[in-house]
């Protein structure tokens, strides 16, 4: 029988810790009349770090909305207005939230854009996404055109021709970043930033790395609120330090051998994203004594940078985004995962309104099988609109899932 | 060769001596592509590559995709799995039209060219990719003069006529299809048979592979005079027009033209629309968005309220390839004409 999950200190109270204070934050800066910029997935942040400008992520306040529980009353907020309720829910609930809600929004809703900033890399709903919200609220919009990595590579393996288009559209960026705030771009200060960022990236990856141990040290709930930083301000001191200490907390509960459940039956791989309004399936896996080990999610957004050559690794760190690349990307990183953390099953989620996170699983599923025997279980799930799949439904999925690895 | 977006440089292949052919899904159920493609992917994908597994493209020797919609990048993957197409190839399509995405399209068209000629063991000459600039602009140019046909009271044929023609000029040679199209203009031009007058509209959408949704318009007293289709005022709007070197003069024709929503310049689009719905004096709108289709899905809401602004009444109808949800459409169609040729 596995016993309750042991909470991890350094992420207890993290929403009331971080995410707050970066929502507070962002609201002052709008009261002073600070730049506010919005900032799509995948688009390299450290620019704007660079530049002090606050960066907002309306992704991520779409998944607050959905921890918060009013996802689904700002989706059909933006149905109302015409957007279909196919469309991507994170869109649906910012969009939602921007159109007027009648109650109270989460930190007190998003401050509106000095201007915005987007790129191709993640998906092409946040172009449209961002163009619907610059027109809203009248702001200009950046575009980051991203080639599609085709071939699938790493950051080692990408296509010069993308190296260079990526590259070259950054001087660009910095022209309009100029222009939005009446500063001087600084490159010796995107130097230091980038710096920062590695580091970041590297306590990162150290955390993650303890994972692999038996039983696993750290939890799929604790990833997903910790790799905020990683994700919406890498290049800043606080990602840093808040990543020291939690590295320091999970290595040391690898070295005791302290972990999630005391008998780890199953160690599984998640890919996509979580049910952010519904975090507990965590614990609910914990229960029958599975732990989520890793997640795709959290070995998309590190990448080394070096501060001699800053644009060439911004392209090398953001270029190779599954997101962004054949599906050929997301098997070999997960088959390094289930061999790397010594996993026996694999959760693959869709997410209904993302084209990305959905088609190609199938081939996943299969390469996965046919290379390491390990199995994968296809769900059709969305990360913020619960109305997709009910939550009785999902557990059974899962349970039946685990009942299947122990033949 | 088949291609499936409208933003393969089809000149190239044309030059290539192969013969372009869109790839187009069926009517029907994709049970085939069910088990590989998630409910929530484009059913214009599904379906074409349900046809694929089908075998009804076992006659292809290769396939050509581009990177216009995240859709697209991830179906590629699915063809290059589990299609028996021999060659299978990637053309990466910027979202922008600046000069730096100019560029890098160029290099991208020059590519193609490259592996078109070290696939088939044939080269590309100049004089060839110039020819088939010709051609392919003199086919743009007669779709134009057929088009603008629908512009006078009544048309001089109907949204069906003019779709299938369209239509066919994707799947056929090009030159024959010219000779056909100068025969037709003719007999356009003295028919006495002209069609029903209907109620005149214009369609917005993404792509349109089927003429089962015209001809149910006109079954219910309606008429498509002007459209906003990738298969049809998009695909042959915009000539070849810079001189100089013909492989940049064709990639920059693709990036300029009358953009598909996927495309930064979305303002272009819209004022294509708006454009079109005043020269052919059209009396309502109807937009027609393919389940699942991200980019028409965000651009929708916004050029209704542009058309709507501009005093038309408009429809707003999402729909599967498959025609799964026939029955509704026909009856929200039926109820919408009535309501705006009532108001005559």
């Amino acid at each position: 029988m596995a016993l309750p999950q042991k909470k991890l200190k350094s992420t207890t109270g993290f929403y009331r810790n971080y995410i707050q204070g970066f929502y507070q934050r962002a609201h002052r800066a709008k009261a002073e009349k600070r730049p506010v910029a919005w900032v799509a997935s995948t688009f390299p942040v450290e620019t704007l770090q660079a530049m002090d400008i606050v960066p907002v992520w309306p992704e991520n306040y779409a998944s607050v909305c959905a921890a918060r529980q009013i996802s689904v009353e700002l989706c059909e907020r933006a149905e109302r207005e015409g957007f279909s309720r196919d469309l991507c829910s994170y869109s649906r609930c910012v969009l939602g939230s921007m159109f007027g809600y009648e109650k109270e929004l989460p930190e007190g809703g998003l401050p509106p854009p000095d201007f915005l900033v987007a790129t191709t890399c993640a998906c092409d709903t946040h172009l449209k996404w961002f163009q619907v919200a610059s027109r809203v609220y009248k702001a200009p919009l950046f575009l980051l055109d991203v080639p599609y990595n085709t071939r699938g590579g790493d950051s080692t393996h990408l296509d010069k021709e993308h190296i260079e288009f990526y590259a070259s559209q950054l001087g660009e960026l910095f022209a309009f970043l100029e222009t939005q705030t009446g500063r001087k771009f600084d490159m010796d200060k995107l130097r230091e930033t980038l710096a920062v960022s590695d580091w970041t990236s590297r306590l990162w990856t150290e955390i993650q790395s303890y994972r692999r141990t038996v039983p696993c040290p750290m939890d799929a709930r604790d990833a997903f609120s910790a790799v905020f930083f990683m994700l919406c301000i890498p290049g800043s001191q606080q990602a840093v330090d808040f990543y020291t200490q939690l590295r320091d907390e999970v290595r040391e509960r690898a070295k005791s051998g302290v972990g999630v459940v005391e008998d780890e039956r199953f160690r599984l791989v998640w890919d996509n994203l979580p049910l952010w309004y519904n975090l507990k399936i965590f614990e609910y896996l914990n229960s029958l004594g599975a732990v989520v080990v890793t997640e795709v999610f959290s070995h998309t957004w590190t990448g080394s940078l070096d501060p001699s050559k800053p644009l060439e690794s911004l392209a090398r760190k953001y270029l190779p985004n599954m997101a962004n690349s054949s599906t050929r990307r997301r098997i070999d990183i997960i088959l390094n995962l289930v061999k790397d953390f010594h996993v026996n099953g694999v959760v693959l989620p869709l997410n209904w309104g993302c084209r990305m996170m959905s088609i190609g699983e199938t081939i996943v599923r299969d390469a996965v099988y046919k290379k390491l025997g390990v199995q994968s279980l296809i769900i059709d799930v969305d990360s913020s609109d619960w109305r997709i799949a009910r939550e009785a439904q999902v557990k059974e999925r899962f349970a039946t899932f685990l009942e299947t690895l122990k033949r | 060769m088949g291609w499936t977006c409208t933003y393969t440089p089809e000149e190239v292949i044309y030059a290539a001596g192969a013969l372009p052919v869109m790839v187009w899904g069926g009517l029907g159920d994709t049970k085939l592509a069910d088990a590989y493609m998630p409910g929530n992917s484009c059913s214009f994908a599904r379906s074409s590559f349900n046809a694929a597994l089908r075998g009804d493209y076992n006659y292809l020797d290769a396939f050509v995709e581009t990177n216009s919609c995240d859709n697209r990048g991830k179906t590629y993957d699915m063809w290059v799995n589990y299609s028996k197409v021999p060659h299978t190839y990637f053309i990466n399509t910027p979202h922008s039209n600046t000069e730096k995405a100019h560029e890098f399209f160029y290099r991208e068209v020059v590519k193609f060219k490259k592996w078109l000629e070290n696939t088939f063991k044939q080269p590309i000459s100049d004089s060839s990719l110039k020819e088939a600039v010709e051609v392919y602009n003199e086919n743009r140019a007669l779709l134009r003069k057929i088009y603008d046909l629908k512009m006078k009271k009544p048309p001089l044929l109907s949204g069906t006529e003019f779709l299938e023609i369209c239509l066919s000029s994707l799947v056929m040679p090009k030159k024959e299809h010219n000779e056909l199209l100068t025969k037709l203009l003719n007999e356009i031009e003295r028919r006495s048979d002209v069609p029903k007058q209907g109620v005149r509209l214009l369609v917005a959408g993404s792509v349109m592979d089927n003429s089962e949704l015209s001809k149910l318009i006109e079954s219910v007293g309606g008429n498509i005079v002007a459209d906003d289709w990738c298969t049809g005022s998009r695909y042959f709007w915009n000539l070849v027009t810079s001189d100089g070197e013909s492989l940049r003069a064709i990639a920059r024709r693709y990036l300029d033209k009358v953009p598909s929503s996927f495309m930064f310049q979305r303002e272009e689009r819209f004022r294509h629309v708006a454009e079109l719905a005043k020269q052919f004096k059209v009396e309502a709108a109807i937009m027609f968005v393919i389940k699942y289709c991200d980019t028409h899905m965000f651009d929708a809401p916004l050029l209704r309220d542009e058309l709507k602004a501009m005093g038309l009444p408009v429809l707003y109808l999402e729909w599967e390839h498959s025609m799964s949800g026939f029955a509704g459409l026909k009856t929200r169609i039926e109820a919408f004409i009535e309501m705006v040729g009532g108001v005559k």
